[in-house]
């Protein structure tokens, strides 16, 4: 009886002693960078939206508050998108004519709203609420990066429940006075004073804006709660940890 | 089922005759370690089987994550904001329902533009913040995707200029002939513009007649007081005042549009009394057939059958002086001693004591009342009267037989039906449906292609009252403006609008809307003052100040007319039927709402369908348990039923309830329940005397939730009294903590707690409605509450305390008891249940991976899981009722009470926003906010002085299963006794 093994056969076995966890390791691998929020939530990539409008170009070019468009951001768990009169408010008047903007001008005068792609979507089971975020002096950049500097608006940051959790836990650097709830280069510092802000306000944009003091009235409460030197055992710290402070 | 009298307990608690009998089924029951699988598990399975299963849905587990990166979702803005609108915050606004043409108060609650929850208006001066199940519910019933949708005719769509100059020939050819065969049914009016609409519309057709039926009538007490002051007076009863109240037979807590005042009345009338300390407590006795939610807040209560409650009456009449003609014969020993009692109380009480008459009751027992209030001077103390509320007060049952008789004779050109449905709710004699067809044109207005719409040639959808202008009075008169919260959702109309169309009006009326014609009706009654005010403020307010009816005297009563009333004899063993409206569904016009149908009901905890109600008694005599079915045969009608035995029932007596068995109700409805109408006569309509019963081979599974998360004769409920008023029972277990101290001691920190007084509650299921509302719990149907699986975050167990056949009675809500120690929480492999800072026993669902370890592991039995995708099915107009800030569970995930952690949160941002604390009083849980009787206290442990620490600092406050040391924040306040020494039973 002959042998059943040739001996060619020992290095198709050690071939594949060596294949089988190479590629379990790569299957896991591709698995788990798959998996990751960045891909999954296709982080970094702007959407294609209805009219190509640019917060770059309104925000940075223009000087247009955030608040301008998105009303509701200070008083409402959802910050609000415009409604086509507020584009209409200008563009009514300026490139009233442009072809970029025709289905603006269909949306007013048709009275069809227009559907805008959802760029920043949380899983359903998590309440965000915008307005506690802001009064509490989370500024927008912080989750939303530089959107004074996107012309088409991507998601930034992974808005995964361990990035959450990373200021949940210590939110000492992220609020306070030196961040702001405008955009970074237009953010001016309260140290400055609120007479001074309002001054280089009015030289930014002439319309009012909200008195900027009025907010941080609050400012010493958070800072004592979120403040770094704060014991890790603080009990309200402990409690922006507690499942029900996001999900019910 | 056999009595077992081996229980060594001298009054034993049980919550059904199995338990009470020791019935062993029910032991092995509770026995079973899953007992929502009981007929699930699969008892063949091999070893083998088993493993391959459990190793295919292991490896299959992983494919569940893999999914393509999703679409991304639309965020559509409006074109023009609407005005108050900040997207993300809800809107409230003033308005009112109707139940039967009563104004039920309301504040509802819209997310941009989508009305989603109901709550009471605190404001209102009648009802003051409180709600039934009906009115909660009624929110599923405006997104029910069963409405009717399009105006027919024929059974054809019509379009809406073919339908509007269809209606005004109508409206034309009947003015030609002065009304003559025109005839409007309408269901009872209160609303003063649609009153001036048709009254405007029958001066101008004369000879036109207008009928008014609804099948919960008052027609003998509208007859009672005809035949006392000669003329219709409306009695309004103030049981704030009253010290002793009587009730025969007569549903003060659970029937009539002012229920709910008097719900509250009661419950805070004996607080304050016990509190005090400085009069005696109000007390109620009840002399009834079957168990009412008044009867099992009496003090004293006796089954007894609609003739004996006669008598009794006349027995009562004779103890306090008047002169009637007391009944020979010798009442039953416990109807004596009840008569004893309640008479002597009633003289205790003098002025401050009141007799109240039941609908069921014949009009000469309602003369009596009114006789004997007079007699104690109660008349402008406990009770008051005013002109009828009802804009058109008229006899129904006498209303629909003349209408019946002059469609059988053909007299009938024109027909036009607004809301009312007599062909599945009117008398079986007056044969209706066969009637309507005579009719030469026949119009039906109402919210569903029901059993009357589809015999009629029109049908027009009506709108909702969330969709419409309209207006309506309360009980007490008090008018409310009805607004609309959203646009009609299918192409509705309302009555107004119709009526408009019908009384043919000239072209430059035809543009007047519904608002426009309430505008007008209270342009006059607002008088000089400023219209825009007026106008504003009521809607504001949810009501017109001042518009309640005013009292007047009532003529003094002839008292010699009383002496030529006669008890009635004494019916020996023949059995009456009772028919009563479900309590969840009413006549039946609840009948398509799953939230109703999948309500336990107070007494039975039946869900999904009716029975026959028979006592443990007549039970025993016929050897047949529950569920077996029985034909009921009463002249030449014959209809089944499955029976149900209730303890506390009068024992010839059969309560059959109405409103099932529907032929054209909605998906929802159909073949659940039997139907009793064809049993039910005008002479016969609330009871029926001299009926067989024979049962039949059948057996029908009842789905009653009564013996499901049982917990046990354990001291559940206590009773205290003014001798023994601590709830209080040593355990002998630790007092302090055994374990570490959470982080508790943040002065500055809210700590949530909830008290439920047990001497409040009544048992009405308003909480159990509201927080399915507020908290997107889905139905599970019948089939799934068999099997133990519905999903209400609070239950309210039902207890019996003595002799089956006329027991003491006690409801107790349980929701969650968000224990500090919660047993739940330690047995969670992947921490998806944990303790908030707050106290809070927090279930997160996407954590949940559907071990049911918790649920096991729960005393309390308060945690419910989804075995089924149960929210999936949902239709799209139903997914608008949902509460945007609570998350819709999904398959696999365990849910339970959350204290309304989404209010909570909400309160402490908008606080924090302030920077303040949260005000006590300032958040309601959706349990707490429906409740008529202000049973449930809901608050902050470290406020100073906040209601719910007053609360638990009583000597009625006790927690229940104490002695497995779990700490629950949700405790409760014992019953008070009047007359025994307490007990902890």
């Amino acid at each position: 009886m002959s042998q059943i093994f040739h001996p060619k056969h020992d290095g198709m076995l050690r071939a594949v002693f060596l294949a089988v966890p190479v590629g379990l390791a790569g299957v896991a691998a591709l698995l788990y960078f798959w998996n990751q929020p960045d891909h999954i939530r296709e982080v970094g990539k702007a959407h294609v939206q209805p009219v190509p409008f640019s917060h770059q170009h309104h925000v940075s070019g223009l000087g247009i508050d955030c608040r301008y468009c998105h009303t509701s951001v200070e008083e409402s768990p959802f910050a609000g998108i415009p409604p086509t009169h507020t584009c209409m408010s200008c563009h009514s008047q300026i490139w009233a004519d442009s072809e970029m903007l025709e289905p603006v001008r269909a949306s007013y005068f048709e009275n069809r709203p227009i559907a805008w792609k959802r760029v920043h979507d949380l899983p359903d089971f998590v309440q965000f609420k915008h307005n506690v975020h802001v009064n509490a002096g989370v500024s927008c950049i912080e989750c939303h990066g530089e959107v004074s500097e996107m012309p088409l608006v991507w998601q930034e940051e992974r808005l995964s429940m361990g990035w959450c959790l990373d200021c949940h836990r210590e939110p000492g650097g992220r609020v306070g006075p030196e961040r702001y709830v405008v955009p970074k280069n237009l953010t001016v510092r309260l140290e400055e004073g609120p007479d001074a802000e309002r001054e280089t306000w009015k030289s930014i944009g002439d319309y009012p804006v909200a008195t900027v003091a009025a907010e941080f009235e609050n400012y010493e409460l958070i800072n004592r709660i979120h403040s770094d030197d704060a014991e890790s055992t603080d009990g309200r710290l402990f409690q922006l940890t507690n499942c029900s402070i996001c999900h019910y | 089922m056999q009595p077992r009298r081996d229980n060594p307990k001298p009054e034993p608690v049980w919550r059904s005759l199995e338990e009470l009998y020791g019935d062993e089924r029910l032991r092995e029951v509770t026995e079973q370690e899953f007992p929502r699988f009981a007929e699930l598990w699969p008892d063949g399975a091999s070893r083998r089987q088993f493993l391959k299963v459990m190793g295919a849905g292991l490896a299959m587990m992983g494919l569940a994550a893999c999914h393509p990166p999703r679409e991304a979702e639309d965020i559509v803005p409006y074109v023009e904001m609407p005005e108050n609108v900040v997207p993300g915050n809800p809107l409230h606004f003033a308005s009112a329902l109707r139940d039967r043409g009563f104004a039920m108060p309301i504040v509802a609650e819209s997310h941009e533009g989508r009305p989603t929850k109901i709550e009471g208006n605190a404001d209102h001066p009648l009802t003051r913040g409180g709600t039934t199940p009906q009115m909660q519910a009624s929110i599923l019933t405006l997104y029910d995707p069963d409405r009717s949708r399009e105006v027919t005719h024929g059974g054809r769509l019509v379009n809406p200029l073919a339908f509007q100059s269809a209606m005004r020939q109508l409206g034309e050819a009947s003015r030609k002939r002065g009304g003559r065969g025109l005839h409007i049914l309408t269901e009872v009016v209160t609303s003063p513009t649609l009153a001036r609409q048709i009254e405007s519309f029958l001066s101008e057709r004369p000879e036109a007649q207008w009928h008014v039926w609804e099948p919960r009538n008052r027609d003998n007490a509208l007859r009672g007081a005809m035949q006392t002051f000669g003329r219709h007076l409306e009695p309004h009863y103030d049981i704030s005042r009253a010290r002793a109240v009587v009730c025969l037979d007569a549903d003060l807590f659970g029937e009539g549009p002012a229920a709910l005042r008097h719900v509250r009345d009661y419950a805070l009338a004996r607080r304050e009394a016990f509190e005090k300390r400085d009069r005696p407590l109000p007390q109620v006795f009840a002399a009834e057939p079957t168990p009412t939610l008044t009867g099992a807040k009496a003090a004293r209560r006796v089954a007894a059958g609609p003739r004996e409650v006669e008598r009794l009456a006349f027995a009562l009449a004779g103890r306090l002086d008047l002169e009637v003609s007391a009944p020979r014969e010798d009442l039953p020993r416990d109807q004596e001693a009840l008569l004893r009692a309640a008479s002597a109380a009633l003289q205790a009480a003098g002025p401050q004591g009141l007799v109240v008459a039941g609908e069921s009751q014949p009009p000469a027992i309602h003369a009596l009342a009114h006789a004997l209030n007079e007699r104690l001077g109660a008349f402008g103390e406990t009770v008051r009267f005013t002109e009828p509320i009802e804009a058109h007060p008229v006899d129904h049952g006498e209303s629909l037989r003349v209408l019946a008789e002059a469609l059988h004779a053909g007299e009938v050109d024109q027909l036009v039906i607004l809301g009312a449905n007599p062909v599945a709710c009117g008398p079986a004699d007056l044969e209706l449906a066969a009637a309507i067809k005579k009719a030469n044109v026949s119009i039906h207005h109402g919210l569903f292609l029901d059993e009357t719409a589809r015999l009629c040639d029109w049908h027009i959808p009506a709108t909702h009252e969330l969709e419409e202008w309209s207006d309506v009075r309360a009980a007490d008169g008090t008018a409310s403006i009805i607004q609309p919260l959203i646009a009609p959702l299918w192409g509705a109309l309302s009555a107004h609008e119709l009526l408009r169309w019908l009384s043919s009006p000239p072209l430059d009326q035809q543009a007047t809307s519904a608002l426009d014609l309430v505008r007008e009706t209270w342009a006059e009654a607002a008088g000089e003052g400023d219209f825009r005010t007026f106008w504003r403020t009521s809607l504001h307010d949810g009501y017109i100040r001042g518009s309640e009816a005013p009292s007047i005297q009532p003529p003094r009563i002839d008292r010699r007319a009383l002496r030529e009333l006669a008890p009635p004899r004494p019916d020996a063993a023949s059995l009456t039927l009772l028919f009563r409206p479900d309590p969840s569904l009413g006549d039946g016009r609840w009948a398509n709402n799953a939230w109703l149908q999948e309500l336990p009901k107070p007494f039975t905890k039946l869900t999904w369908g009716n029975a026959a109600l028979i006592s443990p008694h007549l039970a025993l005599q016929m050897g047949i348990k529950d569920g077996d079915e029985i034909l009921i045969r009463a002249g030449d009608g014959e209809i089944t039923q499955p029976v149900f035995t209730l303890p506390g029932q009068a024992a010839h007596c059969v309560t059959l309830w109405t409103g099932h068995g529907r032929q054209a109700a909605g998906r929802v409805a159909e073949d659940i329940g039997w139907a009793v109408e064809p049993l039910r006569t005008a002479a016969d309509w609330h009871a029926l005397a001299g009926v067989t019963l024979r049962r039949t081979q059948k057996h029908i599974e009842l789905a009653t939730t009564q013996n499901h998360f049982l917990m046990e004769d354990r001291h559940l409920v206590r009773s205290v009294s003014a001798e023994h008023p601590s709830a209080h029972i040593s355990h002998g277990v630790h007092g302090g903590n055994l374990l570490p101290k959470m982080l508790t001691d943040d002065p500055d920190s809210y700590q949530w707690a909830m008290t439920i007084d047990l001497e409040a509650c009544v048992g009405c299921n308003a909480c159990v409605v509201a927080c399915q509302a507020e908290n997107n719990i889905p139905t599970v149907g019948r089939r799934e509450v068999l099997r133990g699986r519905e999903m209400h975050w609070i239950r309210i167990d039902r207890y019996w305390k003595g002799d089956e056949s006329n027991p003491k009675m006690y409801f107790q809500p349980v929701p969650c008891m968000h224990c500090e120690k919660a047993p739940c929480e330690i047995v969670c492999p992947v921490a998806a249940t944990t303790h908030s800072y707050e106290g809070l026993n927090e279930m997160t669902y996407n954590r949940c991976v559907g071990t049911r370890y918790c649920s096991n592991n729960c005393p309390y039995k308060v945690r419910r899981f989804n075995f089924l995708d149960y929210t999936g099915g949902a239709a799209p107009s139903e997914q608008l009722q949902r509460n945007p800030s609570v998350t819709v569970r999904m398959r696999g995930v365990m849910e339970k009470c959350t204290y309304c952690v989404q209010r909570i949160n909400r309160a402490r941002n908008d606080a924090q926003m302030d920077g303040r604390r949260i005000r006590d009083g300032e958040l309601k849980t959706a349990c707490q906010a429906s409740c008529p009787a202000e049973a449930i206290t809901f608050g902050d442990l470290h406020t100073e002085g906040s209601a719910v620490r007053r609360q638990k600092e009583s000597p009625r406050n006790y927690g229940i299963l104490e002695h497995l040391n779990t700490q629950p924040r949700t405790t409760y306040l014992a019953v008070v006794d009047a007359d025994e020494g307490g007990s902890k039973h």
